[in-house]
């Protein structure tokens, strides 16, 4: 990204130079995982899960909250000027389930958990930390980045599910307390009709999808982060503008297979 | 931030005006950065978010032609300020910090300051002016392709493209581009602010930096999407007219 001078060009210039030295790194995490060696360090597994806990899941669920205040909002503004206000609860469920609550868990996981593990690995890498890992006869990708991807599988899906809940209540408190458009009753009714289980799923997938990425992508910046203090601080900025795109890739990519051809609402059009 | 942000305009108004030099190169360096990952972003979200399952909305009451009437809801007040701000905190609000805060540890500011260079007016007002104004600028160009996006989902689920645009242009309202150019370009203040302040507190060695740029997009986005709650809200609240489909 270099400085001011950089050219117009350096962002896709970058992505495409470093594409397969991601591929290659990500490969490498994953092997660790399916050979089952990353469970050598099941203790930090857990110490990472705890962390993402922690540290993530409030913030998550905030942005996801707000997120879903304004899907309510503009829920009911747009089913009014359409000519059904009732159905509010039908815009809110679409709009929070499918899209907008994976979107918010992308934007802030890649905000939270991407920039929060580049910082760390990227100084830990900077010190020389990693090289002592290694020296130690610890391998450094195994310990440090296989089992963070296992932490984040571990918790995110119960932190998701919560996410959901978050987003839900706060499309519920906009439409029903607050603009007070439809009934409590009539807006569940619709509401709850048009998701089902599968639904949920399909989101999920969405979301771990984004996560995965994240997470290694994350990893990737921070592990071959170089140049001291500047170099932390450039490796994440970086690793926030792929993950940013990568995010509304999966975003899309997921709407589109899961939802493209078949809108799986309850009446026909 | 308060102060900062108070300290930041008033040495934005007053003379003498340094920073002509340092506006020009941030402003150019945002637009570098921001313009492809901004591409890309918009056009996903409003093809995969706005088009696919605002065409499933429709669809049930019978209307897909209303499609381009939702796009002005949803590309125009909502969708691309939303993703611009996004991109724009992800992208050149984390090149800042991380730009501010390796001067901060290299003791550059206090440096700065030494040679009697006041670092806000030199170095936070540039930014925030610059930033300020990208982002209002880059709203249009998202706009602009999430549109497209809007354009592409019309055109692969086969319906026509003319009741698209007939209802997009007859619901389009100056209000609506109006309330989107400065709600981005307030968006661009805060984002602007937030990156600053915490760049310029940054302390710590390499770790320090890594964790300012951490904390300034997540206070970033919470502060964005919170003052986005507020200020759609009140622009639907007080333009009634805006709400009506035509």
């Amino acid at each position: 990204m270099g400085g001011p001078s950089a050219g117009w060009t350096a962002v896709p210039r970058d992505w495409f130079a470093s594409f397969g030295e991601i591929v290659k790194f990500i490969w490498g995490v994953l092997k660790q995982i399916l050979d089952l060696r990353v469970f050598k360090f099941s203790g930090e597994v857990l110490r990472q899960a705890g962390l993402i806990i922690m540290s993530s899941a409030l913030v998550i669920w905030v942005l996801v909250f707000v997120v879903g205040l304004q899907c309510g909002i503009e829920g009911a503004y747009f089913s009014r000027a359409v000519g059904a206000p009732a159905n509010a609860g039908t815009f809110a469920a679409l709009c929070n389930l499918r899209e907008l609550v994976p979107y918010a868990f992308g934007w802030m996981m890649a905000a939270k958990v991407g920039t929060g593990i580049v910082a760390e690995l990227g100084s830990m890498r900077i010190s020389d930390e990693i090289d002592a890992l290694e020296v130690m006869g610890i391998d450094s990708i195994t310990f440090l980045c296989a089992t963070k991807l296992l932490a984040s599988w571990l918790t995110l899906p119960f932190l998701y599910v919560m996410a959901v809940g978050a987003g839900f209540f706060a499309s519920y408190l906009a439409v029903v307390e607050q603009i007070g458009e439809v009934s409590s009753g009539g807006y569940f009714l619709l509401f709850w009709m048009f998701q089902n289980p599968p639904d949920l799923l399909f989101s999920l997938a969405k979301a771990m999808a984004m996560a995965t990425i994240i997470v290694l992508v994350g990893c990737y910046y921070g592990y071959n982060a170089s140049g001291g203090p500047v170099g932390v601080g450039t490796a994440t900025a970086k690793s926030m503008v792929l993950n940013l795109v990568m995010v509304h890739l999966i975003g899309m990519l997921g709407t589109q297979v899961f939802w493209g051809g078949n809108a799986r609402a309850p009446i026909g059009g | 931030m308060m102060i900062l942000t108070g300290k930041t305009i008033v040495s934005a108004v007053r003379p003498p005006f340094p920073y002509g030099g340092e506006f020009i190169s941030q402003f150019l360096f945002a637009v570098r950065l921001c313009w492809f990952p901004l591409l890309i972003s918009t056009v996903a979200v409003s093809y995969g978010a706005s088009g696919i399952q605002a065409i499933n909305f429709l669809n049930i009451f019978g209307a897909p032609d209303r499609l381009g009437g939702f796009f002005v809801l949803a590309a125009i007040r909502e969708f691309a300020p939303f993703v611009t701000a996004i991109v724009l905190a992800g992208v050149a609000g984390t090149a800042i910090t991380a730009d501010l805060g390796a001067r901060k540890i290299r003791e550059e500011l206090d440096a700065l300051q030494v040679l009697g260079v006041d670092p806000v007016k030199n170095l936070v007002v540039p930014r925030f002016l610059a930033l300020m104004i990208v982002t209002g600028l880059f709203d249009v160009y998202a706009v602009i392709f999430g549109v497209f996006g809007g354009v592409m989902a019309t055109v692969t689920s086969g319906l026509p493209l003319g009741p698209f645009w007939a209802t997009f242009l007859t619901n389009a309202s100056v209000i609506d581009l109006w309330g989107s150019f400065v709600k981005c370009t307030l968006f661009g203040a805060i984002i602007a602010i937030v990156c600053c302040y915490k760049g310029m507190t940054a302390s710590g060695g390499a770790e320090g930096v890594g964790k300012a740029v951490n904390q300034a997009v997540v206070v970033a986005f919470i502060a964005v999407f919170a003052f986005n709650y507020v200020f759609t809200q009140t622009l639907l609240a007080t333009n009634p007219e805006i709400t009506v489909i035509r």
